[in-house]
């Protein structure tokens, strides 16, 4: 379907993205995620053909589009910023690529209002976007972008300006819409929360490099690396030096007591945060801190003493230089 | 009644406060006198003119000096040349200026040469403009432009094309490129989104621009009355100061001019003033 074959863009003397390859299957859910600067988003505007790669094609339904007009890619995006036209209501948003293509305005009406009820703006199309409140104005740009059945949709961080409880809501909200409407989708974030629930794979970058590219399950049971490792998951891993290797340790595999185990060592409660549905404990032992996820209503003084030990199969080893050494 | 001392604070209190609005009323005035002054020349007797103490007030009015310079005179051709001058000059300055201002705003340059174009470009308005004029008026003698209103067209164009450029880059600036780009994945090419999309929510400084282009054309003295010397490309207001001859000043006449004159600018500052506030201060243009 969508297949970037050693994708190199250089800003300057400085490459914003490496010698990436990519592929997503027809109706793929496919999340870029990545701390700012590691290239995600440079990677979807050279899909989006708003940059220009310096190496590498990219393929979709088997016609190479790497130096294509983005109005000729059939690509649809969703901005951050929701880019909405500020001179056009709602309505004329809409149906602004249908518009564009000529279609007849009977035709064009009745697409919109068929995509307006089915994201709940129906109430919303005489409107300006600036009478509409973030999350609507989110729907708004959704909906111009599935109006046309594009061969792809790209999303860059589409639900980062939206307040938390919105931001859930609509993650659900879009994970239910690509399901139905079963069309590969390239979604850039750096929130991993957001890369988990939504990807069928998500691609972990760094520096212009895909670190990772897995199933959201293998990706956080099997990280190739420590940056994967400590970048997917919350709270992160416990990444410990021992023995030249480096251990790394999910909080919820880590095991407290109050009392001497067999197998545990000492350390002492650092801080807890009670989060309502679990606690999170932090212990010191001395080097280092280790976080450890414990059931809601553990109680831990400051300062106190307890044993932590970590699941025996569920410690994951690295080597020095961080990636993993195979089991 | 005797003050207590609270009560002349309080008096003086709001006598300052009234400050500000005599300041205001005396601003006011002090523009609009010379105005004044020029509407009640227009219409009173040559008589009456100069009478002293002036008439402020209460003169007999007349519209002799009217149609002395316009159905007589040759200042509707004057009015016509500067018409045709101030919208030709103004849309040229806009069709190379806008496209420019665009270019400069959205593309990338090599090693930041749109900030050296942009400087010199700038450059240009800050040498006094009559420093050109021996040169300009060399160059259109060889291009035979003088008295030319296809001449002073091309110079006026110039003298505001650095104005468009300035002003336009910066409302093309605050347009957020991704609006751009989601009409280019939209379907649109880059043309057709500056045209659809970007033109439209930078009107009110494309007004803006105009108004200034327009009233800096119609106004300009110093240029007209050098690199024109014959009727036929003479402007309003280099044909308003040609009444004052050796022998005679036709005050009636140049003021009657001076009264039309005023017209056109007012007319269409009033019809572009919703743009005008809203484009002179930047940052209205974000939805």
């Amino acid at each position: 379907m969508l297949e970037i074959t050693g994708i190199t863009k250089r800003f300057g003397a400085r490459e914003a993205v490496s010698a990436v390859s990519l592929s997503a299957c027809a109706g793929e859910f496919v999340v870029l995620l990545g701390p700012s600067g590691c290239g995600k988003t440079t990677l979807m505007r050279m899909i989006a053909g708003l940059e220009t790669p310096d190496e590498g094609t990219i393929r979709l339904c088997g016609e190479d589009i790497t130096r294509r007009d983005p109005r000729e890619r059939d690509i649809a995006m969703v901005f951050q910023n929701y880019a909405l036209y500020p001179h056009m209501t709602i309505a004329q948003n809409i149906g602004y690529p249908l518009r564009v293509r000529k279609r007849p305005a009977a035709e064009i009406e009745a697409e919109v209002k068929k995509v307006a009820a089915r994201l709940g703006l129906s109430g919303l199309l005489a409107n300006l976007p600036r009478q509409l409140s973030g999350g609507e104005r989110q729907r708004a740009a959704l909906a111009r972008a599935i109006i046309r059945r594009p061969k792809a949709f790209l999303m860059d961080e589409p639900l980062s300006n939206l307040d938390a409880r919105l931001r859930v809501e609509m993650r659900a909200e879009l994970k239910h819409l690509q399901h139905e409407l079963k069309i590969v989708t390239i979604y850039v974030t750096h929130d991993q929360a957001e890369a988990m629930t939504l990807a069928h794979r998500i691609a972990v970058m760094r520096d212009g490099k895909i670190q990772q590219f897995d199933t959201p399950a293998n990706v956080y049971q099997r990280p190739l690396n420590t940056f994967v490792a400590q970048f997917v998951g919350s709270p992160s891993m416990n990444l410990i030096q021992r023995d030249g290797v480096i251990l790394g340790v999910r909080p919820e595999d880590v095991q407290l007591s109050a009392s001497a185990q067999a197998g545990a060592s000492p350390g002492r409660i650092y801080v807890t945060e009670e989060m309502g549905n679990e606690t999170i404990v932090v212990v010191s032992d001395g080097s280092s801190q280790i976080t450890a996820r414990c059931p809601a209503g553990a109680r831990f003084e400051f300062d106190s003493t307890v044993w932590y030990r970590f699941k025996p199969d569920k410690v994951h080893r690295f080597d020095s230089s961080g990636a993993r050494i195979p089991d | 009644m005797k003050r207590t001392r609270a009560g002349w604070y309080e008096a003086a209190r709001k006598a300052a406060a009234l400050v500000p609005y005599l300041a205001a009323v005396a601003a006011v005035f002090i523009a609009l006198a010379p105005v004044y002054w020029l509407l009640t020349i227009s219409l009173k007797r040559e008589v009456d003119q100069f009478a002293y103490p002036p008439q402020w007030i209460g003169f007999t009015a007349t519209l002799e000096h009217y149609r002395d310079a316009f159905a007589g005179g040759s200042f509707a051709a004057y009015f016509e040349n500067s018409v045709l001058l101030a919208a030709i000059s103004t849309l040229a300055a806009l069709a190379i200026g806008v496209p420019a201002a665009y270019g400069l705003a959205r593309f990338e340059w090599p090693r930041q040469w749109d900030h050296r174009i942009g400087d010199w470009i700038l450059s240009t308005r800050m040498l006094p403009p009559i420093v050109t004029i021996v040169p300009l008026f060399l160059m259109l003698r060889q291009a035979r432009l003088l008295n030319s209103l296809t001449g002073l067209a091309i110079v006026y164009t110039g003298f505001n094309l650095p104005f468009v450029v300035w002003m336009m880059r910066g409302f093309f600036e605050e347009v957020p490129k991704e609006i751009e780009e989601a009409a280019m994945l939209d379907g649109e090419s880059r043309a057709g989104a500056l045209l659809r999309i970007v033109l439209p929510l930078v009107r009110p400084g494309l007004a803006a621009t105009a108004v200034f282009c327009l009233v800096v054309a119609w106004n300009e003295f110093l240029f007209a009355l050098i690199l024109t010397q014959t009727e036929a490309a003479m402007t309003l207001p280099v044909g308003i100061a040609s009444r004052v001859t050796q022998y005679e000043i036709k005050w009636g006449a140049m003021s009657a001019a001076g009264v039309v004159a005023m017209i056109p600018v007012l007319v269409f500052a009033a019809a572009a003033q919703k743009y005008l506030v809203r484009g002179l201060s930047l940052g209205a243009v974000k939805g």
